[in-house]
């Protein structure tokens, strides 16, 4: 009872997955199926195709591959423990000549029979498309570990998939230059030449590679497994318009913060909507894609400010005439960045009440790091533009005011100290022509 | 005799004093902490300079050129009230209150001065003679008060600076942005002025070329007293007291050190006068 329940079961999932297409063929090879339950464990028929396939020896006569290269051969050790391990060969090799050999004839089911969703994603994906063109990664290319026959689940630390193993598996053509440059030859897809480079430097790439964090994102955190798709693709996962959540499905607590409210955040959902142009950051356009860092890496944070003055322009500039952006100009940290006041991920308008620079939060603001800051003290002007004279007319009446004074003083001195040369000059000419009583 | 490097040391003879002993440590005071003040605060006033980086990284970074810079400030506080004291105490001995306010030997803007000034012009396009001075110049009473004025403004709007906790809890914070500006364009007038107008007046006009140390012997030949004071020399021997100006001349050892010292302040004051020309030639104005 319990064993025909769970045939029917594996039955039916074969009948779903596989396209109408194949299962006439599937229910041709269902015979041998019948008799060897895939889920029973109890498996005449690889006891009777491991007589010859798990021989070297004997199959040496019918190959010219060297032993233990050739496919042919298939023991128990191989597949003890990988995923299709408990299934009889008959699932995927279908059929086969009569007689031996029985190459002539011989079928084997496409992984798609069964992986269905995954087949259909990878047949949308760039690898399908390069696929087209030359080798490209095909399933057993990623998942073959080496054989065809060694398909570990993901979470198995065999696997080429594993989260420790994938980076290295991607890398096998995207940090060989002579595979990779056939395909990226542009400079826009540069990138992705140098992508797998600038990982292993990159916070999620250290923290795989040196720390060991098999929760750290590797390739297909990002990018997908099998739908993979260049970042121009609207349904890629690193679209802009997906960027966001694909990096929040493991920053959750900073996509919460990012799309509550902030003025990138709404400004990002609000052009993933369609309600406007603008063009807002997500977490690339201030992270990068692949050569993120912690955010208190020096070169990374003396950079952000910057990288924030490429839209806000006229803030960048005003804030680098204070003291804050002085410093920060001659490459030290320690004072006050965009985000040390804006904050990193929940910027606001200062007329929101959330916002940090809103008036009534700039004494805590201010007061992070200077903390006898007063209602007084952060009345400071932290992007103060001295040369506009309608709106700081406090600063531009002293700097008008000193500007003039310097320029007077000095030109009026210097043109003293040149003119003072030129009478020298003219008194010494006057007494060598011998008129040096005019000059005394 | 061979013609000695320093003006104020030319043409032999007798020596007369023409600073005092506190005068002169004053001087080097300014001196020391000026060049101070120049190196640890310019680099943030210029902060996109190519070579600001490069100094600041040479003073040791930014936080030690802040304890750096205020310790200069604290030198010129030190030698600002020294002399607001002495010449207090000297107001208050004096006998002669008009004299000591209205004489040759004061530094108050005089009458005199602005004729000086007028002929002075007049001279440098040969119309006419060259103005005889009195012990100071118009152009040493620019030193003196450039120096007073900008000492009281740089040091004003620098303690603002300094203490800006202090100072909000009775001035408003945009009080921080003025005094970041008034600080530095005061200090770069501070510096052009005594880079190039100071240190031409002083050093490098045609007479004195290249130096002139009579500010660190205290001392100069009476042939320079007679070219550069003759008022004051006539003066002085119409007074009868020439013979109370006399002085030993300088030991070498004092000499040579103070053309050493003045060569070197005058390269390191042109060379930073060069850079900060640089720098604005750059700045977005």
């Amino acid at each position: 009872m319990v064993r025909t329940k769970a045939y029917a079961t594996a039955y039916g999932r074969f009948a779903i997955a596989v396209p109408a297409l194949a299962v006439p063929l599937l229910m041709a090879g269902a015979a041998p199926c019948a008799a060897a339950d895939p889920l029973s464990g109890q498996e005449p028929q690889v006891v009777t195709c491991t007589k010859c396939h798990g021989d070297q020896e004997f199959l040496s006569g019918f190959t010219d591959t060297p032993a233990g290269e050739t496919t042919l051969y298939v023991s128990d050790s191989i597949l003890a423990g990988t995923r299709h391990g408990q299934f009889a060969c008959t699932v995927c090799h279908i059929t086969y000549g009569d007689g031996y050999p029985h190459a002539d004839g011989a079928e084997t089911l496409q992984c798609q029979g069964c992986h269905q969703p995954e087949g259909a994603d990878w047949a949308a994906s760039i690898h399908a498309e390069a696929e087209a063109v030359g080798d490209a990664p095909t399933c057993i290319g990623c998942h073959g570990g080496p054989g065809p026959h060694e398909i570990y689940s993901a979470s198995d630390r065999r696997a080429p998939t594993h989260a420790l193993n994938v980076t290295a598996s991607c890398s096998r053509c995207h940090a060989d230059p002579g595979i990779i440059g056939s395909y990226f030859g542009s400079a826009e897809e540069a990138q992705a030449r140098v992508a797998v480079d600038q990982y292993y430097r990159n916070v999620h790439g250290t923290a795989l590679a040196r720390a060991g964090l098999a929760i750290s994102a590797t390739c297909d955190d990002c990018h997908g497994s099998h739908k993979v798709l260049p970042s121009g693709d609207p349904e890629s996962t690193v679209h802009r318009d997906n960027v966001v959540d694909t990096c929040g499905s493991c920053h959750i607590g900073i996509i919460e913060v990012y799309e509550a409210g902030s003025a990138h955040g709404s400004a990002y959902l609000a052009h993933e909507r369609g309600d406007n142009d603008v063009l807002a950051p997500s977490c690339v356009d201030c992270h990068t894609s692949h050569e993120m860092t912690h955010a208190d890496d020096p070169e990374w944070f003396l950079g952000i400010s910057a990288t924030c003055g490429n839209c806000h322009e006229h803030l960048w500039e005003t804030y680098l005439d204070t003291y804050h952006g002085q410093v920060t100009d001659l490459g030290f940290g320690l004072t006050a960045k965009c985000s040390d006041c804006h904050t990193a991920h929940n910027m606001r308008p200062a007329s929101d009440q959330n916002s940090s620079v809103y008036p009534m939060n700039l004494v805590d603001t201010c007061g992070r790091c200077h903390p006898d800051a007063n209602l007084n003290f952060v009345k400071y002007y932290a992007h103060g533009d001295t040369h506009d004279r309608h709106h700081y007319p406090l600063l531009f009446w002293p700097w008008l005011l000193m500007t003039t004074l310097l320029v007077s003083v000095w030109a009026f001195f210097g043109a003293h100290s040149m003119m003072w040369v030129a009478g020298v000059a003219i008194e010494r000419t006057l007494r060598r022509r011998g008129k040096g009583g005019h000059h005394s | 005799m061979r013609s000695k490097l320093a003006s104020s040391d030319r043409g032999g003879g007798p020596y007369v004093r023409r600073f005092s002993p506190l005068e002169r440590m004053l001087h080097a005071m300014v001196i020391v902490s000026f060049f101070g003040l120049v190196i640890t605060g310019t680099p943030l006033l210029f902060s996109h300079a190519p070579w600001a980086r490069v100094m600041i990284r040479l003073v040791g970074g930014f936080q030690a050129a802040a304890v750096f810079h205020r310790v200069c400030a604290v030198i010129t506080f030190a030698y600002f009230f020294i002399h607001v004291g002495n010449l207090t105490y000297r107001i208050i001995r004096s006998t002669d209150k008009k004299g000591f306010f209205w004489g040759p030997d004061s530094m108050v803007p005089q009458p005199k001065d602005l004729r000086d000034l007028i002929d002075n012009f007049k001279w440098f396009v040969g119309r006419g003679p060259r103005p005889q001075f009195d012990r100071f110049t118009y152009m040493d009473k620019l030193d003196y008060w450039g120096e007073f004025w900008g000492v009281a403004i740089i040091g004003g709007s620098g303690l603002v600076l300094w203490m800006p906790g202090l100072f909000a809890l009775f001035l408003p914070g945009w009080i921080f942005n003025v005094a970041t500006i008034v600080h530095g364009i005061e200090a770069l007038l501070a510096s052009g002025v005594i880079f190039t107008i100071h240190f031409f007046n002083a050093n490098l006009r045609p007479e004195k070329f290249p130096i002139d140390v009579v500010m660190f012997t205290g001392r100069s030949t009476l042939a320079y007293m007679k070219e550069e004071h003759p008022l004051e020399y006539k003066r002085l021997l119409r007074e009868g007291r020439f013979e109370d100006v006399l002085a030993p001349p300088p030991s070498p050892l004092v000499y040579r050190w103070s053309v050493v010292l003045g060569l070197i302040g005058l390269g390191v004051g042109i060379t930073l006068i060069g850079l900060i020309l640089w720098a604005l030639s750059q700045w977005r104005i």
